[in-house]
């Protein structure tokens, strides 16, 4: 079912989520084929164990047999008997650029999936709808990389120490310069890696004492971080205000359990955009949820940053509202900029403070120069300051990208998931047998696409992810959709029950905006 | 034949007490929802927050940190000021070193900067394979991983195979990073002291005992040692011989963390089991990171497959996050290219670490730690001044009479409130080979005038 929120002041644009549920039918089917799947495991691995079938995985050492075993049988059961049969989807070697086409390394298995080998050839130009390119910055245009170059011939690769030794350069300086004023606070402080920005920080920002409110799909590098910072951690339901709301009351009113002291302070984790889900998160209600409580935002941009908004700035641009409402922007460089590394900005004094308490200031080395240089030319044209309106171009073609992509594949039938407006698709799949096949038939058609299942989602959601590029052609997008559209048929995917498709003739509307 | 009466009454009162028990309001034993909304209104009114970050003293040391324009290569020009480098961990010079620039450059031309993605969904590209297999036929073991952050290589290897009810030995010079892996993992951690094979034996004997008790538990917890073969923090090597002894004897598995020791000790730099002559497969797996000698980013494991394949699908920071930018794996690439063809820098570099380990002792005040061959030195203050704070300022003091007059130190920085056992303050002295031994001299020579001239 949709929910259509038109919160009144609160929300400037509609927002529009799907999260459709399937028949029931699916669900049992689902679980069938997961029971099958069992059983066979089952079977494979009691012939495994008596000799009637070769041991494939590599085994402990002669020496060392009578050592504690270094892992329980059991908890590899999934790893041996349903990843394997269908591992040839993930970790496909690629040899050329992460742009809108790549080529892949052809990789064939003699002994079902256990070992693979390369056979020499590649296969050119498959479609990328996998790689995290948004706004297509991963290029190798001469010209767009030639400041990249000079850097790289002037830097090197290397920095060969921490921040709070040897390792701040000019290069970083100039870049959190930037990005301060791209996102418009105060200060900004970067890292070289997206994952360790979140797991090193939150554990300088809180400790013992402290309660964080972390949303129920966040990502494991938020986990990770609010694990080792000691606090304690309540989860409310994905995206749903009422029970954050009351999360947040219960806190206050009662107090840390058992001694009843005030905590020390409330701090509230979501992420923009959440990978899986597609979802975008209500952030004009988290707001006014924070301010009204006294609490703490942590903001985690990764997939939104560049993604969404007029001009690329993120979900608080996308929802009119300013920075200085959010106490603590994150965000990575990764997905957007086609770099590397991830980056806090906020006030002065929460810059100030992470500078100086900072793990990764202290104890990790400092992001590379020329990766640093790519981010500068990325946002410098994103914010027009190399004189081209370029930038806004990248942002524009994105968002009619994702209008269409997403339109089309409700029309078709499909069930998506997520907000109209993320570029991020997730197309959902159910059934574990169908995983290995969609992935497979999509890449005879030349088209490499991600699919993901448990335990990254919940067991009975498998699903496609889909991640548009402004750097698609409209051609590139058609030729996907149709393929979507053959195998959807083929492999039965089309379950949604209120897709247009079903009554063409009422839904002749003329969408202006997004044909020229 | 008819019941009594007063069984009948009996049996009537009985069913309208369960009927009145039934429908009666359950009551706790602690009245919890006892205030009222308005009393909940006033609590959320009166509540306050602590801020979010503590205000920051605006002199805060680490707040007025050193800008370096340009590459921190041999000659680093420090806030302005030309400076001969001995504070980056530039072990071999790698850093500005030609052929290594040239195959970044190719590398970008190819790919581009970034992957936008991680290893499972198309972030993996051949330079990855080729650098695994590269760096796996030099360690002479069966296979490696990459990870794309130096810090996160022994913080996600960790977690990946120690658990919750596990127990770890683990050095108490142990670096940070080791620290945040043990933290991640939730294992009883415990700490023997540094470099002492007596006291871990103490532990281990201990652990047996308790074994006893417990048999069918101990069948399940699996040990671990985690040891550095050249530590950070004492310039020390660790005595493997003794720790593979104590392996067999008590069967615990180690845990190689070999980020300074890669690339500077070992006949061919394969690291502190070259250096011992000890096979490489009584080692359960290596870890280091590509930021120190290699001049690149990133880490890597290796050991055995049955070990290091693991890692692909519980390692965190391998799984969950972007995959290492291929400039810098097709950089690491070339300098492993070069330790391959030139295998005396690694003499060199050590006859350096001896010149200078000499040249430093007797300078009065400060004293030496570290081993004679280890190119990370410590300078410590042979006595305190009483308070941390104050010995901090004694050696900024020290290191800012040198960077004045043209050479470039630091010292070495950890965050006080969060080690477990904190070293005291250090200046940190690194050699290269790229320095001479006018240069080494002059340091020595600097150094102890600034000694002469801030400590008497």
């Amino acid at each position: 079912q949709k929910n259509g929120v038109s919160n009144g002041t609160l929300y400037k644009k509609t927002f529009i989520e799907h999260f459709e549920q399937a028949p029931m039918y699916v669900a049992v089917f689902t679980f069938v084929g997961f029971a099958v799947g069992t059983i066979f495991g089952y079977l494979r691995d009691f012939m495994r164990a008596w000799g009637l079938e070769k041991r494939n995985i590599a085994a402990e050492r002669e020496q060392q047999k009578d050592f504690v075993p270094l892992y329980q049988d059991f908890e590899n059961f999934y790893t041996r008997n349903l990843y394997m049969r269908i591992r040839d989807n993930w970790n496909r070697p690629i040899c050329s650029v992460p742009g809108p086409q790549f080529d892949l390394m052809e990789r064939v298995t003699d002994d079902y999936n256990w070992t693979f080998r390369f056979t020499g050839r590649t296969i050119k130009n498959v479609i990328n709808m996998g790689s995290y390119n948004y706004l297509g910055f991963a290029e190798t245009d001469v010209n767009a990389l030639k400041t990249v170059t000079r850097e790289l011939e002037k830097y090197g690769t290397g920095v060969c120490s921490t921040r709070q030794e040897m390792g701040t350069l000019d290069k970083h300086v100039e870049l959190e310069k930037l990005v301060a004023t791209f996102l418009g606070v105060e200060d900004a402080m970067v890292f070289g890696m997206g994952f360790a920005t979140n797991s090193m920080n939150i554990p300088a920002l809180v400790g013992k004492g402290c309660l964080i409110l972390s949303d129920e799909l966040n990502h494991t590098s938020l986990v990770l971080g609010a694990r080792l910072s000691g606090a304690t951690i309540r989860i409310f339901k994905h995206n749903n205000m009422q029970s954050l709301e009351k999360l947040l009351r219960d806190a206050i009113i009662y107090g840390q359990p058992r001694t009843h002291r005030a905590w020390r302070k409330i701090i509230i984790l979501v992420e923009g955009i959440y990978s899986m889900e597609g979802s975008i998160v209500r952030l004009p209600e988290i707001v006014s949820l924070k301010n009204k409580y006294k609490a703490y935002l942590y903001l985690d941009e990764a997939h939104s940053i560049g993604a969404v908004g007029a001009t690329g700035r993120g979900v608080v641009e996308y929802f009119g509202m300013s920075p200085d409402d959010v106490d603590v922007l994150m965000g990575t460089f990764t997905k957007s900029f086609g770099a590397a590394g991830g980056y806090i900005a906020g006030k002065k004094g929460l810059v100030d403070f992470l500078r100086t308490h900072s793990h990764s200031a202290v104890y990790a080395t400092s992001m590379c120069p020329p990766v640093a240089e790519q981010i500068i030319r990325a946002m410098k044209c994103l914010m027009g300051l190399d004189g081209t309106t370029q930038g806004l171009q990248r942002v524009r073609q994105l968002e009619k990208n994702t209008r269409y992509f997403r339109r089309k594949l409700h029309e078709m039938g499909f069930i998506i998931y997520g907000n109209d407006d993320s570029p991020v698709v997730p197309l959902l799949l159910y059934m574990p047998g169908k995983i290995g096949a969609f992935a497979r038939r999509m890449l005879e058609k030349n088209i490499g696409v991600v699919v993901v299942g448990f335990p990254a989602t919940p067991i009975t959601e498998s699903r496609a992810r889909f991640c548009v590029s402004a750097a698609h052609t409209r051609e590139m997008l058609d030729k996907v959709l149709n393929a979507l559209d053959e195998l959807g048929d083929y492999l039965q995917l089309k379950y949604s029950r209120y897709s247009k498709s079903s009554h063409p003739e009422l839904y002749e509307e003329t969408r202006l905006e997004l044909e020229d | 034949f008819q019941a009594p009466a007063y069984h009948l009454i009996l049996e009537g009162i009985l069913i309208l007490w369960i009927i009145r028990l039934l429908f009666s309001k359950t009551y706790k034993l602690q009245e919890r929802s006892d205030l009222t909304l308005k009393e909940k209104e006033e609590l959320i009114e009166e509540w306050q927050p602590e801020p979010l970050v503590p205000p920051v003293p605006k002199d805060h040391p680490a707040l007025n940190y050193n800008i370096v324009s340009g590459p921190p290569t041999h000659i680093i020009t420090v806030n302005g000021k030309e400076c001969i480098n001995f504070a980056s961990f530039n072990f071999l010079g790698l850093l500005d070193n030609e052929k290594v620039k040239s195959a970044a450059q190719a590398s970008l031309k190819k790919y581009g900067v970034g992957t936008c993605g991680p290893r499972g969904f198309y972030g993996t590209f051949d330079v990855h394979l080729e650098l695994e297999e590269r760096l796996a036929k030099f360690m002479r073991t069966e296979e490696a991983i990459i990870y794309s952050y130096g810090f996160a290589t022994i913080a996600s290897a960790i977690p990946a195979y120690s658990k919750r009810g596990d127990i770890v030995f683990v050095d108490e010079a142990a670096c940070f990073a080791i620290q945040k892996g043990l933290q991640a993992s939730r294992s009883n951690i415990k700490l023997f002291k540094h470099n002492d094979m007596a006291d871990l034996e103490r532990l281990l004997k201990e652990q047996e005992t308790e074994d006893q008790k417990n048999p069918r538990k101990a069948r399940v917890t699996r040990r671990f040692i985690v040891v550095e073969g050249l530590y950070m923090n004492t310039g020390d090597i660790c005595p493997l011989p003794e720790l593979i002894k104590l392996k067999y004897k008590y069967k615990v598995r180690i845990f190689l963390e070999e980020s300074l020791s890669f690339g500077v000790l070992g006949e061919h730099g394969r690291g502190i089991t070259e250096h011992f002559g000890i096979n490489i497969d009584d080692i359960d797996l290596i870890s280091a990171n590509m930021e120190n000698s290699l001049a690149s980013i990133g880490g890597f494991c290796c050991g055995r497959s049955f070990i290091i394949d693991h890692q692909r699908l519980s390692g965190q920071g391998y799984c969950f996050s972007a995959s290492l930018p291929p400039l810098l794996a097709a950089a690491a690439i070339e300098a492993l290219n070069i330790m391959e063809d030139n295998p005396d820098i690694f003499r060199t570099l050590r006859a350096k670490c001896e010149h200078i380990h000499k040249a430093l002792q007797g300078i009065s005040g400060l004293k030496v730690v570290g081993e004679s061959f280890s190119p990370a030195l410590h300078l410590q203050l042979e006595e305190s001044c009483g308070s941390r704070e104050n010995d901090v300022k004694l050696l900024k003091r020290v290191v800012d009479y040198c960077m004045n007059s043209g050479v470039a130190l630091t010292q070495a920085c950890y965050l006080e409130k969060e080690e477990k056992c904190l070293p005291p303050p250090s200046i940190r002295v690194v050699i290269t080979v790229e320095q001479t031994e006018q240069e080494l001299d002059k340091a020595a020579s600097l150094l102890k005038e600034a000694a002469q001239s801030v400590l008497n």
